[in-house]
């Protein structure tokens, strides 16, 4: 018990070597997480792993939407119930969160607004950062968690964000501005274990019927969900589609705001070479398009950022690897440092890329040229398995 | 498998089925068609429509075949002119646009037809019956369709549709004497009652009857409803004009075959009660063992016999049902439907439970696939299950 109280703050940010330690079924106090639970396979296998370690699991249902759109539903009440089912098995308590004011003020007025200016937003990473890593990590602390833990594929330890060590799952990408106090007291009892080790231990743990399938984070976030979803909205015009070297109508769109940089797929202009968006005109309400690969607006070495959003990670990191240049006095100072060589990531399971980080400029610039991310897409930093943070592509 | 649920769903039986398999293959002539093969289809459809007809003591062609009980409520609130309808007659009488009552009670299916027109529901007491005061209270000169089940859905009360149809014979003549031009119809939506209770028309005093194959082992997606002489619908389904005009599109003939070898099998109401009324006695005193005691939900007296909708105060039905799924026993939360949707039971709200009694309520329903043996297993399970729920509780 004593050991107990007189636990650090450091120790306990190494909640993933926890998971380990308190295997050993030791006589210490039992430790209170809260396990958000979506019923999917992952937050499934989270709970049995956190209950073989000894910890006294709470099955956390977050209640994020509700909302049925015309001609499709939110599958919500479903989840819920395949999430207590699960819960129910295991013999976990299990409790509701009602986020659905926050998620509609934070998430989803915070998507419609971004798509209305022309960009294309990630839903997920700021449900993560404003929804589960913030507000469900407040309240359970309030009602008396010791952690919070989910299903992602990423690993957390000694106050670092890490990559999974299923590389081809890992969710860090989705993760990056999670709050620092949060992590520290985050498990992810997925970080050592690969999809199909995690399928095969639901199957040993007779959760194969229980479980529904992959879930989808936000329910209405999938091509045809979302343009229903915008319809109802953002005032939508359907416009032109032009080739942009010879202004020639090509077709015709349902609004712009379905429309992604770099887009190939649903454009619907017909046969031939593939056609890709190089260009939105919101004033004029033309998709500008083009069949070559090469075209300027599809490519480019530099992207500028806002809203970044760096990890105290960064600073270790850097001392990691910079031992050398780093003058001891000039730790606070890390971040303004001129550049980083670092890693980054475009999108979710994208190869990481080398690039120079240069936080003066917010700038991240590339060996070789890309095909720019759309505006609105987060770019995430990485040194090694250590997620830095990142930005948003302006 | 121990099935507790059979007012959501019930079995096909063999006999059902083996008497409408043929009607997908080597009978399936379309009932329209000219030559004789098809005429003969035409012959089954009839008869079989007539069997269910005996049922309710009706007249074969007194039934509309609909896809189900959903569908032949919508289709007897067409009887109830739109409210927008505002014709040079009526504007002529300065007739007030109509209006429906429907006990609070009822199916989704009937309160969202309701909600068409200008509406108002009917109180219950507290173990669901209908109150006549306030039915008569709110039976306003305008109200032409009065919608009352015969027996709960999540209760299984049985309404006192005799005395219903007595109450609305009175205001009919009364508006006869006065001159009000308002019709008054009765329907009731007999799904759950089919196999136990008497439901000839006549005798029950109705105008519509809803009827369901689904729950006495019929198919599942074939329903009808009994239409009154003199009564006047508007089709929902429009095109070739079967069903008398009334729900055009090609006869569902296996599922009316189904539906009316189902009715053929129905056994004696009288004996089927006894049987329930044991298998109910055996749950019962299997459930003085459980750690908290269960209190039963719905009126005793008035009460379909294989129902028994109860209430664990303090407990989750809903963890309750998941911890006896992985034993195959399968019972149920209120109607199946509404369960789906994360809505709190409004029927259960309607008797006045608080919140956490309907977070602990259940519905048994028994039916064919019951035995005193399989009865008893579930009762113990169920106790086992209660009382480490119990436990679980005071651990945390």
């Amino acid at each position: 018990m004593m050991k107990n109280c007189a636990k650090t703050a450091t120790q306990e940010s190494s909640a993933q070597k926890t998971l380990v330690r308190e295997n050993s079924g030791a006589s210490k106090a039992q430790k209170t997480v809260f396990l958000g639970m979506s019923g999917g396979v992952d937050s499934s296998v989270s709970a049995i792993l956190l209950k073989n370690a000894g910890y006294k699991v709470v099955g956390c249902y977050m209640k994020n939407w509700s909302k049925d759109l015309p001609g499709m539903k939110c599958p919500w009440a479903e989840d819920l119930a395949d999430a207590k089912r699960v819960a129910t098995k295991l013999d976990l308590d299990f409790l509701i969160f009602d986020f659905e004011k926050a998620y509609k003020e934070k998430v989803v007025d915070y998507m419609i607004a971004e798509f209305k200016s022309g960009r294309t937003p990630n839903p997920d990473i700021m449900c993560n950062e404003e929804i589960k890593f913030k507000l469900f990590f407040e309240e359970a602390l309030a009602r008396g968690a010791d952690f919070i833990a989910t299903g992602h594929y990423a690993k957390s330890e000694n106050g670092l964000l890490k990559l999974a060590k299923d590389e081809n799952k890992d969710q860090t990408y989705f993760l990056y501005r999670i709050s620092k106090e949060a992590l520290k007291k985050t498990i992810f009892p997925l970080s050592d274990m690969k999809k199909p080790e995690v399928k095969a231990f639901a199957k040993e743990n007779g959760l194969s019927n229980a479980y529904k399938k992959e879930s989808m984070g936000v329910c209405f976030v999938g091509d045809v969900g979302m343009k229903d979803f915008l319809r109802e909205y953002i005032d939508i015009k359907p416009g032109e589609i032009r080739e942009i070297e010879t202004e020639k109508v090509l077709g015709t769109h349902d609004g712009t705001v379905f429309y992604t940089l770099g887009q190939r797929h649903g454009l619907y202009v017909g046969g031939g070479l593939p056609y890709y968006v190089v260009k939105k005109d919101l004033e004029k309400n033309i998709v500008y398009v083009s069949n070559n690969l090469n075209e300027k607006n599809l490519w480019s070495k530099e992207i500028e950022l806002e809203n970044i959003f760096l990890r105290d990670a960064i600073e270790k990191t850097e001392q990691q690897g910079n031992n050398k240049k780093l003058d001891n006095n000039q730790e606070s100072k890390s971040t303004e440092q001129a550049s980083s060589p670092i890693k980054i990531r475009i999108r979710h399971r994208a190869p990481l890329i080398p690039a120079i980080f240069i936080p003066s400029e917010s700038r991240v610039i590339l060996q070789e040229e890309i095909k720019v991310p759309a505006s609105g897409q987060s770019i995430v930093f990485y040194s090694g398995d250590v997620c830095l943070g990142g930005g948003i592509v302006k | 498998m121990i099935y507790l649920d059979h007012a959501s769903a019930t079995p096909v039986s063999k006999k059902v089925l083996e008497r409408m398999l043929p009607y997908f293959s080597e009978k399936f002539f379309n009932p329209s068609a000219p030559y004789l093969s098809a005429k003969r289809v035409r012959e089954d459809y009839e008869s079989a429509k007539q069997t269910i007809a005996n049922l309710v003591g009706a007249k074969g062609n007194d039934l509309v075949i609909t896809s189900g009980a959903t569908e032949a409520n919508a289709l007897a609130f067409t009887a109830v002119a739109p409210d927008n309808l505002e014709t040079e007659q009526n504007l002529k009488n300065t007739l007030k646009s109509p209006k429906v009552l429907v006990l609070e009670t009822e199916h989704a299916s009937v309160l969202e037809n309701a909600k068409k027109y200008a509406w108002d529901t009917i109180k219950v007491t507290k173990t669901g019956l209908i109150d006549l005061f306030d039915l008569k209270k709110k039976l306003s000169p305008e109200v032409e369709l009065v919608s009352v089940s015969l027996a709960n859905n999540e209760l299984g009360t049985i309404q006192p549709l005799s005395e219903i149809a007595q109450i609305l014979k009175e205001e009919r003549l009364s508006r006869l004497k006065s001159g009000n031009p308002h019709q008054l119809l009765l329907h009731s939506d007999a799904s759950q009652g089919l196999a136990l209770l008497d439901i000839n028309v006549s005798r029950l005093g109705v105008d519509l009857l809803t009827l369901n194959s689904a729950k006495i082992s019929g198919p599942k997606g074939v329903g009808a409803l009994y239409v009154g002489h003199g009564v006047r619908l508007n089709p929902l389904v429009l095109g070739g004009g079967q069903e008398r005009n009334l729900r055009s599109g090609t006869e569902n003939i296996p599922g009316v075959i189904g539906f009316a070898a189902a009715c053929e099998q129905l056994k004696n109401p009288a004996s089927l009660a006894k049987k329930y009324k044991k298998l109910s006695d055996i749950l019962k005193s299997e459930l003085e063992n459980s750690k908290i005691p269960p209190f039963f939900l719905g009126d005793k007296k008035s009460k379909l016999s294989n129902f028994l909708p109860l209430c664990f105060p303090g407990l989750d039905a809903e963890r309750i049902i998941y911890k006896l799924e992985e034993r195959e026993i399968y019972l149920s939360t209120g109607a199946a439907c509404a369960a789906s949707k994360g809505k709190p039971s409004h029927v259960l709200r309607a008797i006045g439970l608080s919140p956490e009694e309907i977070a602990g309520s259940l519905r048994i329903s028994l039916g064919v696939l019951n035995t005193e043996e399989n009865v008893r297993e579930a009762g113990k399970a169920l106790v086992e299950v209660v009382n480490h729920e119990c436990e679980r509780i005071s651990r945390s």
